[in-house]
Formats: C-alpha cells, structure tokens, sequence
C-alpha cells in the first residue's frame, strides 16, 4: 500500500470517492468516512484494543462500513493518525534497545542537560534513560565539528559491540557519533556493517532522525525512534495488510506530528515523527474550521474530561514547533520530559479538564485539578459514588449544562448532587455554593488564559490579535468567558465538536520536513555549499512525497533557517526568501531574519553578524481528495430552535438570568442571536453571555460577536448574500441554501418520523438527491456512526433538513 | 556618588547585619476566588514578561540557564509575585535590590518614565555582572508599584571571570543607583560610559533593553488587571498575599521542635587555607534564625559572598525544607532571618571582590540541611558535589578576533531520604551544561570524554550522585588562557545520616593536579582533566536494598571489584 498508491482510486472505477480517516487514541478509536463527491460523511466509534489495535480498528472500520452499506471498494484513501507510539514511550513498552556511540559520550543520555526541572524538591524524579548504562557501547571513531575524520572507525570494535548487545537481548540499535550531522559517514558504514550482520534487528542512526548539533536532544530523538520502531514496523504492516484484506485498496497515509502525510514505509523508517499525530489532526481541523470562519489567527482551545491543550494557528496554519517534550515526567513541568526534535504542530498543555477536581490548597485558595475525577467516579452530578466538586459539576450548577441532555440526553446528571459537593468547599472558604460553583468555573478560565496569554507572549505576538476557536466537550462551555478575559472580539464554536480532530485528517496535505546543520555567519558563508546543503534536504523531501503519491508537479518548497545573531544563546526559525543562493542572497536573507526578530523582539540589532545553526525544509503537495466542505442543515428561526428558557449565571449579569437555550441543530443560517443563549448539541453545549450575538454560518460554524465588538459575520454574510443573489441564476447549486432556509421546521419533522429506516439505515443510500447537493451536512452525516448508540433524538432532530429538499 | 558612600559607611559600621522582611500592617478583604484568579493572572503578568525576557536576551545565561528574574511590587516595594522560572539567587535578592532603589530615591524624586538602575554588589546580587532595572507605576499621578528586573549581562568588563580579582575595582563596570532613564529619557552619559567600559557593548547594551521592555510589559499588564478589577493600589494584595504565605511559612516553621541547631563547614578556600563557615539555626516558635557567626573572614580573593547572596541562599535552603510549594514571594520569607558579622566571608564588606561569590554561597543550602539535619532526617540530603564548576577559556581566534568562552559541568546531588542522589544535576543553581559538539565549534578544543565518574557517590542507604569527568584537549595555535570555578578538591561532599563522604572533585593539566584558583595558559596540546565530586550517602551503607547495590554493579555505577 504505502509508497505504491498513485492517490488514485483503484477499485470500483468512479464509485471509489471515499476518504477514511482513522484516529487512535487511548481510550477511543474514531473513524470517519468522507465522500468528496458527494460531500456526505459517517463517523464511527470503537473502544481501542491496546493489546492489538489494529483488532479494534479494523472492526471498527468493517461495522462502519457494513452499518451503512458501503462496499470497501469505495474507498480511495486511508488516513491514519495515532497515540500509541507516545503511549509506548510514556508506559516504557517499547523494545529493548541498545546505543553505540563515540567513545567517552555513552553517558551523554544519563547526564541529560544537567538543569532541574523544579527548584525546591531535593528527591525529583527524571526520566530514566531509555537504554540502561549496560546497553549503551562506545566504540573508538571520531569527527571533528567541520566533518573531517580525525579517528577512522574502528570496525572491529562496533562489530563486538552490536554482537554483545544483540547477545543481550537488544531488538532495535540506537547509534549516534558526534558531529554525524556535519558528516554522516561513519554512522552510514556503521548500519551497513551491522545490518549485514544481524539483518533482523532494527538500527536507528542520529542522522537520519535529527541531524542537528547538540548531541543529547539529538541522542534522546534517536534512541525513542529506535525504541518505538519495532513496534511501528509490526503494527503499521498489520494494518496495511488488514485494510487490503478487507478490499480496501487505494493508498494508506500516516498524519506526521507537522499536520502534514506521509507514506507508511517513511512512518516506519521514523516512527518518532508521529507522537504527534493525533493532535496534529486536531489543529488541522481547528485551522480548517477557522478559515470557514473567516479568521486566519486563532486560539484553538481543545478541553476535555481531564485536560485543555491550546494550539495557535497563524494565517490560516497550525504553528510549528521544532522540538517538543514527550513522556514528561510530571504535567505542565517543561523539562521533566525527553526532548524530541521533530517538526510538529506547537500544542500546549494549558489547563484543567471537565473532570478536574477542585479544592482549597494551603494558602486557602481555591484550586482546580490537576487532580481528576475520571471516568470513575466521575464528577459528583454522575451519581457514581463521587462527592468532590469537578468542573462538570460547577458547570451544572450555573445552568451552563442541561441535566437531561448531557451527552445528548445519554446520560442523565443530577443537580442536587453537584451542589451538594460545592457545599465543603462553601463552608471552608465562606463563600456560598453558587460562589464556589462560579469560582471553580473562573478560576479554571483565568488558569486557561493566563497560559495562553504567556504562550502567546513567547511567539511575541498580543492574544487580541486572535479569535478563540472551542472544541472538546467542555471547551464550548468556558470559551466565552475565557475569551472575554483575553479581550477577544470572536469566538468560533465548530459543528460536531467531537468529531472535528478526525475531520482534520482528511484534508492534510502531503508533507516532509527535513533538517540539517550548518553553523555560519552570513558574511563568512559558503555559499556553494549552504545551496548545495538545501538541494539535497529538498532532494530527499521530494523523494519521499514522489512516493507518497503526491502530485510532483505541485510541490511547494519552502526553505527555513534557525538564525540568530551572533553571541546569542537561541535560534528563531526564519522563512528565507527562494534559492538558488549566491552571496547576491545576503541582503534578502538579512531582511528575512530582521523581519521575524522584529516581530518578536521589536528591535533588530546593528553591528552584529547574523549567522545560520539549522537549515529546514518545508515540502508539501496537495493530496487528492484532501478537500472537505461542510454545510449545516439549517433551521426556519430562532424561534423555532429555541427548546426553552433557564435560569443560567453570568457573573456580568450580576448572576442568575432567565435564558433562552436553543437546539444547535434546528438553529437558522446566518440569523443574528442576541445573548444570552445557551446552544445545546449531542456533545457540547455553547455559553454565550449577554452583549454579544452569535450566528450559525452556512457551514455549520457557530460564530459570537463578543461583547462591545462589530458584528463582523454580519456585515460578511450581507456582502456575501449579494454575491449570492447575483450568481444564483448561474449556479443552481447556490439556490439550496436560501431554500433549506425558508422551509419551517415544524412541517418537515413529522414527514422525517414517517420514514421508515431512517434511523437504522441513515442517509446514505436513502438518498438519491445526494448528488445534487455537493456539500455534507455534519449534523446529518454524524448519525451513522453512533445510530448503534443512543442517538436516537438526534436522528429524528437532523431530517428536516434532508426533507427540506 | 554622596548616596552610595554613605550606603557603603552604613555598612561597615555595622556590627553584624541583619536581613528579614518586615510585616506591614494592612488588611483587605478577598475571598478564595478572587484572590486566586488575580494572584494567577499577576503570575501571567510576570512570566509573560519573562518569555518577552528571555526571547530579547542575548546571554546564554539567561536564556537557557535562566540566569534572571522578574518581579511586581506594590509602591512600598514588596514584592507581590516574581516569574516562574527565577533561579534561586534572585528570588531571593531582587525584592531587596528594589527596596534599595527606594529608600536611595524616595517616591517623590520618581515620575512616570522613569527607569532605576544598578550592579552595586552588595544592594543587588553580590556580583557586578548582574544588572537590576526597576520602573516605578503611576496610576493617576499616584505611585502603586513597581516592575523590575535582575538579569546576567553578556559581559560587564573588568577581568574575565575568575576567582582572581582582590577587589571589586578588578571586576567591572560599577553603576550605583541611578536613574538609567529619566521621564522617559535615556541618560545618554551613562549609556556611553557603559559601552565603553564592557567588551560587548552591543549585546550588553541590547540585554539591557530588553530588561527595560519586560518592565513596559508588567507595567501594562498590571495596570489593566487594575482596571478590570477596580484596584486603585495594590498594597492590599500584597498584604493577602504576602499575609497567606507568611502564615503557611510560619505553621511549617511552628511543626519543628525548638532550639539551636549548629554546624559547619570547610571549603578548599584559597588552597593554603581551607575557609571555615559556621551556623548556627535557631527556631524558636515560628520563627528561624540562621546566624553566620564564627565564620572566616572575608579574602582578597573573588569568592567573598555578599549578604544579600548569602540571605539568598539561606531562605532557599530552609523553604526546601519547611514549604517547597509555597510560591515565591516575601511573605514566605518573613518569618526567616540571617545574620552575619560585618566583615566575614558570607558578609564581606567594602571593596571586597565578589564575582566567584558561588565558591561559597552554594555550600550555604546544603549547610542548613547539615544543621538540621537531625530535626527533620526525613527531609535532607546529604551535601551535594557543588558549587559548580566551570572552565572559563579566552584567547583570539585564527582571525585574530578575541573570544572567551564559559563552560559549565556540575557534580552530583547528594543521597537523599527518598532515592540515590541524582547524576550530575545543577543545584542549589540551575545552570546547564553546554553541548559537547557546541562547544567544539565555539572553541578550539576537543573535548575527549564527558562521562560519569563510576564509584564516586558517598555510599550510604540511598548513595550520593555521580559526578562526571570531561577533558579538553586545546586545537589552538595561539594560547588558551583557562581559569577555573572549581570547588571540593580537597574537601568532598560530607554524607549525612550515616552516610559516606562523595568523591572530591580533579583539576589536572596534561594529568598533573594543579591549584584550580589559578589561571593557566594551554597550548596546542595541552590537555585539562575536570572530574566534578560525587554527592555524599544517606544513612548507613549496610541498609542499602540488595537490588539498588546489584543495579549500582551491572550498570557499572561503581566501579568492578567495589562491593556496596
């Protein structure tokens, strides 16, 4: 499969329309099929099987595709994210390992950077080195930092090292020499000897994974790649094979940590670039949904049962990051983990979840999490037998949440017990029960934008340049008023919350990044060779996306230097103008790296030479079929969404107010909703404070003026309804949505419940008006895949759209 | 300067000074909540500042070592909240340095624009390359704070880092306390003297710009927290907060039993002369004192610990003890108060040299575990294989251009209670080490090993960290001059419960021992051994688990044929 699709579908002709996206995480597999033709999708849903997760998933996909009655033939592509190699490195159950290194550095990966991660604990723990002290050799070999050998490698020695190692149980090879990322020779020679000898057994080389200077981040990338890689090789091949049996034949592509796809063989090669993976989708669907929204600069806040991660997406893609931490040892203690130099989407871990605990710490203040309620018990309002306050349950008490429609009315969550477990806390702090509640709620946003606000101000940037972006189950639930601290003008609440992540996966393009050192300073550059250094990274990005069935003719390049001014201690990573270089490129180059300082530091320096560390490589090419477009159902009025009033807190409000809630589903498109509201839908439910508006865009987006600020998507919309007024004679295609607009609710309801397999058999082959409907209503296409769970109301609640045609 | 002489007399005349933050008075009333969602968002204030900080800086120091800080005070200079990643040192010394600034400039010589500077080693952080701003805040014509800052500067002239210098004069650029901008003005006069004096005046120049933009950004911040919550002057806060922490501080000091509890120390010194420091810890209700009396004094040698170092490291011994998850601010340091003899080592006074001031001030934390260690055995560990050490290295390159490198390598930590003491960790300082392959290519050396030292943590229940050895072979045509920090050749790391002593830390050129307080000069060839010492043991050896002692041998952290 991978290395061989050509992107085009194979099997079944022009039947074969399909994207199957496939996102492993640590308790839940999710799957969504895409139709790019027809612009309709199915979800599915599967608890992963840790013990063997292609189990899971090909299950998974084979009810999917069975349920709905979708030949696998159908199926042109398969994209795959997954946490498993992150979860192998954080439970320590990857392969025994073993290092060769330059002799006197076998230690290098032990004594680490030799900084603690915390200041005041005398018995912290770090993380112990992924190859024990007896499985890291030395052998005699020696590179000077221009490259030049100094002591050739001896032969001999690396040949009784590996065998002693192999001897002793080692199932994959680590080997770093220092300086192999000025001149990979004699790592090269090294994996050809030993692979010669022991071809079974799985080698790592330093410069094949992060040809970098400074060897520990560099040793600790190699040694997690080489720890996880057996692993990934068994797993991603059984996969491939699974998939083909089950008849699906089109072209198999892994998500790396930078949003970008690769084939399975390059996953396989450096596993260690898809720890990521699934979080990548994630700020790729936020970055998607963004854009659908009309903000190229967002906050992507994901929170959900245990924790918040924020992204940052800057026109219009997902921040890069150079390096990150996997496996920390303790949360939110940069430094506590492995550092790992892989290009990936910048994720930060900034806060509590909906099952984080709150309670009074030492000083008397009012604390939430890290400590969670987890599934079991659960916060208190689930009647499992928890009595401490959690964020679910303040959120409950201030009306935020719907007792009979959590979960979509799945699951039923008690009131009287949520306040119930406000009341310890009440008493210690003097406060009453809705104090506290508003106080959990408060203090777990301020925990959530002041780490934004700091994040932000690391990549010198003011947070009101952002729109905030919400998903994850409680993310909808806190985002206004975490927007409202950060002095937002908009907040942008995505369709089908708990799907989005997924959705990411099938419009990534391919991409490769590639890095490689060169430590000069402009005035005293090479140029010759700093170009000869960039062709060949291009080179072999561009190999690598030639097999990935990537359109060669597209492929976009993008060169990128870590610089700083000499004397600094840290690079910023630069976006250079295009090659070939010559020293004419000085002056562009200078204006390059000036233009990134000055954005971030507000002043360039004179009379210090500027100088390169790293050279990147950015190379991506549109993936076929990697388009998805949305549509929303779209209801008669607000009116006619609103299910009732309730009484909901807003602080700004003085406190409890009565408040419309509306069913997200049966919302209309681009109608201005004043505030307060509450939004309800199957997985979330959107807050929207008084003083603001919100709208439903055409795309299913929820769009809010916050208080105080220009109705931005009004004004849009009105200028885009004119277009659309203008072309509709032309386009037939733009008619539909005026018209699912002006169709009452109420009339199409009942004629949905008249349909008789509607429920079991949702929307896909019912419907012959498919194809003159080029784009997916997510409310809709979100039934399939738990039709087998209890989304019953939901399927009834999303027909009259479908009627409305 | 009128002001700094008499600053210096006061000094001088002292009998014994005293260092302890003093309780103010006033009382405000904020409920669980909101004092946490303000504190939080004050805390945002300062490390926001802190990443704008570290992004501008150009001193490796500060970047990757976070060799800096940033604090907010309210008008009377009491410190509210300091950034997250401060080092030790300053957590301690910056709150002082801006109480210094006002009583030397009272509130009504201060307007807005103004920014306060000053290096004085003893008023800021013991050594002259440290570099304090402080901005006064106005809101309303009326001073509510202020934001300042300490940081490490690339270089602030004088002689190159070394333990060498007799005098401070021999050390650098002194700025007393001044106003580096006045209404918004530069004083151009000073910033010239400054450029003139320093061997990077661009980077020396451009740190201190960017200190100054991190005071903007605490100022703006602060202010519009202000504004969101109708706070016309933060001496409330700062009595809440400080008020909170001092009584948790104080409950922890309250669970020790009374008394006076002594001991002391021996340090390599000036080789000829071990340095003798002597405590004595006294706690009596909630309240501890840590007075210096008895220790050597001070030495016309770079290793003198000014009192503000020496409070410094005091406090962050005795919080590692009592409260380690307290935030940092003055309220937890209240009830704790340092005492020391004008004229001693770790109270040195006028024109006493102070830019090697780690030679003693490290060995200050671990001294307070040794002094209590029989009150609290459960907390303690035995003596680390610090101070750093580092290889400071100039000479001029192929292009003729000079160049001086540090580098940095730490020993091991001592055993503690709960495990083995940790390899080669940077502490009480937080310093990284730098990358072999960095170094090659910043200098002209090679460096042959960087390894741990098997064998030489203290034995004990749980032993002491290994330290490490590394070796440079100098590539140079023209001659390197090396100096050193280098501690505990003669003296290893004490164990404590029982435990035994670390290995003493190795300085050999070309493989002969030689006086690590001495500069040498290297030519090609040459080569310079480091081994930095081993932590000391916990508890008695005979205890130790049968597994930890059968790991220690087949991962070879002892050597073969060393039972444990």
């Amino acid at each position: 499969m991978g290395g061989t699709g050509t992107g085009k579908a194979r099997a079944g002709g022009d039947a074969a329309t399909l994207s199957l996206g496939i996102d492993i995480g640590g308790t839940f597999t999710d799957l969504v099929l895409y139709d790019n033709a027809g612009g309709r999708h199915w979800i599915g849903k599967v608890l992963t099987t840790p013990d063997d997760p292609a189990r899971g998933v090909i299950e998974g996909v084979r009810g999917l595709l069975a349920g709905n009655g979708i030949p696998a033939a159908r199926v042109a592509r398969v994209v795959h994210a997954t946490t498993l190699f992150t979860n192998a490195l954080i439970e320590r159950k990857g392969a025994v390992t073993g290092l060769i290194t330059t002799e006197g550095f076998r230690d290098v990966l032990e004594m680490g950077r030799e900084r603690k991660y915390e200041l005041y604990d005398i018995c912290l723990d770090t993380p112990t080195p992924i190859v024990p002290r007896r499985l890291r050799r030395e052998v005699a070999e020696r590179l000077g930092p221009d490259g030049m050998v100094e002591i050739a490698l001896d032969e001999a020695a690396l040949l009784a090292e590996a065998d002693a190692l192999v001897a002793a149980g080692c199932a994959s090879l680590a080997i770093l020499f220092l300086h192999a990322y000025a001149n990979p020779a004699h790592e090269a020679r090294a994996r050809a000897l030993v692979a010669a000898r022991h071809p079974s057994l799985s080698i790592t080389c330093s410069h094949e994974v992060a040809p970098e200077i400074r060897e520990y981040e560099r040793l600790s990338t190699t040694v997690a790649n080489a720890y996880v890689k057996p692993l990934a090789a068994l797993y991603l091949d059984r996969l491939a094979g699974e998939l083909r049996a089950l008849g699906i034949g089109g072209p198999f592509f892994m998500m790396l940590s930078n949003g970008g796809l690769t084939h399975v063989e390059e996953a396989k090669r450096t596993p260690v670039q898809l720890l990521e993976s699934g979080p990548a989708a994630g700020a790729l669907a936020a970055a998607f949904f963004g854009r659908a929204g009309g903000e190229e600069a967002l906050l992507a806040l994901d929170m959900g049962g245990t924790t918040a991660k924020a992204a940052l997406i800057e026109h219009g893609e997902p921040v890069i990051a150079h390096s990150f931490e996997a496996a920390r040892e303790r949360r939110f203690m940069e430094g506590s983990g492995l550092p790992i130099l892989i290009s990936t989407i910048e994720l930060i871990e900034i806060g509590a979840g909906g099952g984080s605990l709150a309670s009074i710490d030492a000083l008397g203040l009012l604390k939430v999490g890290p400590q969670s309620a987890g599934a079991v018990p659960g916060p208190a309002c689930y009647g499992r037998g928890g009595t401490m306050a959690a964020v679910t349950d303040a959120d409950l008490v201030l009306g935020y949440l719907n007792p009979g429609f959590f979960l979509g009315g799945a699951m039923t969550i008690d009131p009287a017990k949520a306040e119930a477990a406000m009341l310890p806390l009440a008493k210690a702090t003097g406060l009453t029960a809705t104090e506290v509640a508003w106080g959990i709620h408060d203090v777990v946003n301020e925990n959530m934008a002041s780490a934004a606000r700091v994040h932000i101000a690391e990549r010198g940037k003011d947070p009101r340049g952002f729109a905030l972006l919400a998903t994850g189950g409680a993310g909808p639930v806190h985002a206004w008023h975490v927007a409202r601290k950060l002095g937002l003008s908009r907040l942008i609440c995505p369709p089908a919350a708990g799907v989005g992540s997924t959705i990411g996966l099938l419009m990534a393009p391919a991409r490769i990044d590639r890095v490689g050192t060169l430590v000069s300073t402009l005035p005293g550059m090479d140029w010759a060779a700093c170009e000869a250094a960039y062709r060949a990274l291009e080179d072999d990005a561009r190999r690598v996306l030639a097999e990935t069935g990537a359109d060669v003719k597209r492929i976009a390049i993008r060169r990128f230097a870590d610089m700083r001014y000499q004397g600094q201690g840290s690079e910023i990573v630069v976006e250079l103008p295009k090659g070939p270089y010559s020293a004419r490129s000085v002056p562009g180059i200078t204006a390059a790296f000036e233009a990134v300082y000055r954005a971030l530091f507000t002043r360039p320096l004179t009379g210090v030479p500027i100088m390169t560390v790293k050279l990147r490589v950015a190379a991506s090419a549109p993936v076929k079929g990697a388009t998805v477009a949305l549509r929303a159902a779209g209801g008669a009025s607000a009116q006619a969404a609103r299910k009732g009033m309730r009484k909901v807190f807003f602080k700004d409000a003085g406190g409890y107010v009565d408040c419309p809630v509306y069913d997200r589903y049966r919302l209309p498109v681009d109608r201005a909703i004043p505030g307060p509201a509450v939004v309800e839908e199957r997985e979330s439910t959107v807050v929207i404070g008084p003083g603001s508006r919100f709208r439903q865009q055409g795309d299913g987006n929820l769009v809010i003026a916050m208080p105080g600020t220009a109705d931005r998507a009004a004004a849009k919309a009105k200028a885009k309804a004119k277009t659309k007024a203008n072309t509709a004679k032309a386009n037939p295609a733009a008619k539909v949505r005026p018209a699912a607009k002006v169709r009452p609710a109420a009339k199409a309801r009942p004629a949905a419940k008249a349909r008789p397999a509607a429920k079991a058999r949702p929307a896909a082959k019912a419907r012959p008006a498919a194809k003159a409907r080029p784009a997916a209503k997510p409310r809709r296409a979100a039934k399939p895949g738990r039709a087998a769970k209890p989304a019953r109301a939901a399927s009834a609640r999303s027909k009259p759209a479908r009627r409305a045609r | 300067m009128p002001r700094a002489a008499k600053t210096r007399a006061a000094k001088t005349r002292a009998a014994k000074t005293r260092v302890t933050a003093k309780a103010p008075r006033k009382q405000a009333g904020f409920d669980a909540v909101t004092l946490e969602v303000i504190w939080r968002r004050l805390i945002a204030c300062v490390d926001e500042a802190a990443a704008a900080l570290v992004r501008t800086s150009f001193s490796t120091l500060v970047r990757e070592s976070h060799d800096f800080s940033c604090i907010l005070t309210d008008a009377r200079g009491l410190s509210l909240v300091q950034a997250t990643k401060s080092i030790p040192s300053f957590i301690g010394t910056l709150p002082a340095t801006v109480k210094h600034f006002l009583a030397a400039i009272p509130p009504e010589q201060l307007a807005p624009g103004d920014v306060l500077v000053t290096n004085d080693l003893h008023l800021g952080t013991g050594h002259l390359p440290d570099i304090t701003v402080a901005k006064p805040i106005f809101l309303d014509g009326r001073l509510i704070g202020f934001s300042a800052s300490t940081a490490h500067a690339p270089d602030i002239g004088g002689k190159i880092r070394s333990p060498e210098p007799r005098e401070v004069f021999e050390e650098g650029f002194q700025i007393p306390i001044m106003k580096l901008i006045e209404r918004g003005k530069v004083n151009e006069t000073l910033v010239n003297l400054l450029r003139k004096n320093v061997r990077t005046p661009d980077l020396t120049l451009g740190d201190l710009w960017a200190q100054i933009t991190a005071l903007d950004l605490m100022e703006v911040r602060c202010l519009s927290l202000m504004a969101d919550y109708g706070l016309s002057e933060l001496e409330g806060l700062t009595d809440e907060i400080m008020g909170r922490c001092e009584r948790a501080m104080r409950a922890a000091i309250r669970a020790l039993p009374d008394g006076t509890y002594r001991a002391e120390l021996q340090t390599d010194g000036l080789m000829d002369k071990p340095i003798t420091v002597r405590l004595a810890v006294t706690i009596r209700g909630e309240d501890v004192v840590c007075d210096f009396t008895g220790t050597d004094a001070q030495v016309d040698r770079a290793i003198n610990c000014a009192m503000c170092y020496t409070y410094a490291m005091a406090v962050y011994g005795i919080k590692c003890l009592t409260s380690p998850n307290l935030p940092n601010n003055e309220g937890s340091f209240r009830p704790i108060r340092v005492e020391a003899p004008a004229g001693c080592i770790v109270n040195p006074v006028f024109p006493a040299s102070g830019g090697s001031r780690m030679l003693i001030g490290h060995y200050l934390p671990p001294l307070i575990f040794a002094a209590l260690g029989d009150v609290v055995p459960d907390r303690v560990m035995a003596f680390p294989g610090s101070p750093m050490w580092g290889m400071n290295q100039s000479g001029v390159t192929k292009e003729g251009k000079p160049y001086a490198n540090m580098f940095f390598y730490n020993g091991g930590m001592g055993g503690s209670p709960r495990r083995d003491g940790h390899a080669t960790l940077s502490w009480p300082s937080n310093v990284s080490s730098t990358a072999v392959e960095l170094s090659e290519v910043i200098a002209p050396v090679r460096i042959r090993y960087k390894r741990l030292r098997p064998g030489s943590g203290g034995r004990g229940a749980h032993r002491g960290g290994l330290g490490q050895e590394v070796m440079f072979e100098s590539r140079s045509e023209s001659p390197i001059a090396v100096s050193f920090l280098a501690e505990r050749t003669l003296i290893a790391p004490p164990g404590i419960a029982g435990g035994a002593p670390g290995a003493r830390g190795e300085l050999r050129l070309n493989g002969e021992p030689v006086d690590p307080k001495r500069q040498y000069v290297l030519k090609q060839g040459d080569t310079v051994h480091l081994g930095t010492p081993g932590g000391g043991g916990w508890g008695d050896a005979g205890r130790r688990d049968p597994a930890l002692a059968a790991r220690d041998r087949t991962e070879g952290y002892v050597p073969e044929g060393v039972t444990d």
